[in-house]
């Protein structure tokens, strides 16, 4: 739901759209929004020409990004209450060294 | 990469993200690296095309097998790499999400905010496709360390789809 991260590790045909994470194809009960958003995602399949195309699909979100960031409901994931816990593990997060035995 | 990002700068893709998360996918997305990018020509009209849909919500069948939240919560850098098969017919009622970094809110209240299966009915109906897959497919976004997830499910995911003939997969990351 990042399409600049999508673009950068390589899909082959990316629908660039700015609606926030959480709901990609739109709000719930948003059945023509939906639709229209997967159509438009689709037809990609048959506007996009070469390998990493990038198609910025002609929708806008109703709020304020700033509105969104606030609405977030449930609680913060586990890397985050880590990270609460014991903040200088956050830079392995951002430098990418992650601890891969389970 | 140069024409790409050119489209994109029309709007900031990391403007819903908290600063802290922002920060991290910025890193992550100059490390990088380019690579080939895989391609294959779409081969028929769309309107024939039998179309597979793929979330990264961890959609689960109530009825089925979940994923595993308590590993997630008992390690934070570990994801389960499994991936879970859904049928065409799946309502918002059938699944939950497991998922641990989105607000599990919206697709538990519609699937067809994560997941369009619906929608895609819809769309094979109008004739817009040829016809929605028999399966569709979820696994746990957030993998920090993907590598069992590409050496075992993404194979076994492209069987599948191959075993049923999906002429085009749309990703949906969440």
């Amino acid at each position: 739901m990042i399409p600049d991260f999508t673009a950068a590790v390589g899909a082959p045909r990316v629908a660039a759209i700015a609606h926030p994470t959480s709901r990609p194809l739109g709000n719930p009960g948003d059945a023509d929004g939906q639709r229209a958003v997967l159509e438009a995602t689709l037809r990609v399949l048959e506007q996009a020409k070469r390998p990493g195309s990038v198609v910025r699909l002609p929708f806008t979100w109703p709020e304020s990004a700033k509105d969104v960031r606030r609405q977030r409901h449930g609680e913060s994931p586990p890397i985050g209450k880590l990270i609460k816990r014991k903040p200088w593990l956050y830079l392995k997060l951002v430098s990418g060294d992650i601890p891969t035995k389970r | 990469m140069t024409s790409q990002h050119d489209t994109l700068a029309r709007f900031d893709s990391l403007q819903f993200l908290d600063g802290a998360t922002k920060r991290v996918i910025k890193a992550w997305i100059e490390r990088e690296e380019r690579r080939p990018i895989p391609w294959s020509q779409l081969e028929k009209p769309l309107s024939e095309c039998r179309i597979a849909l793929i979330s990264s919500a961890a959609v689960a069948l109530r009825k089925g097998q979940s994923f595993d939240e308590a590993g997630k919560w008992e390690n934070p850098w570990w994801g389960d790499p499994s991936f879970r098969v859904i049928p065409r017919s799946a309502c918002t009622g059938d699944v939950r999400l497991c998922h641990l970094h989105i607000d599990r809110s919206f697709g538990e209240s519609d699937l067809d905010c994560v997941l369009p299966l619906a929608r895609l009915e819809e769309l094979a109906e109008a004739g817009v496709v040829g016809e929605a897959a028999p399966s569709h497919y979820s696994f746990m976004g957030y993998l920090l360390d993907p590598e069992e997830f590409l050496r075992t499910s993404v194979p076994a995911i492209i069987r599948r789809l191959k075993e049923e003939a999906v002429d085009a997969v749309v990703l949906v990351p969440v």
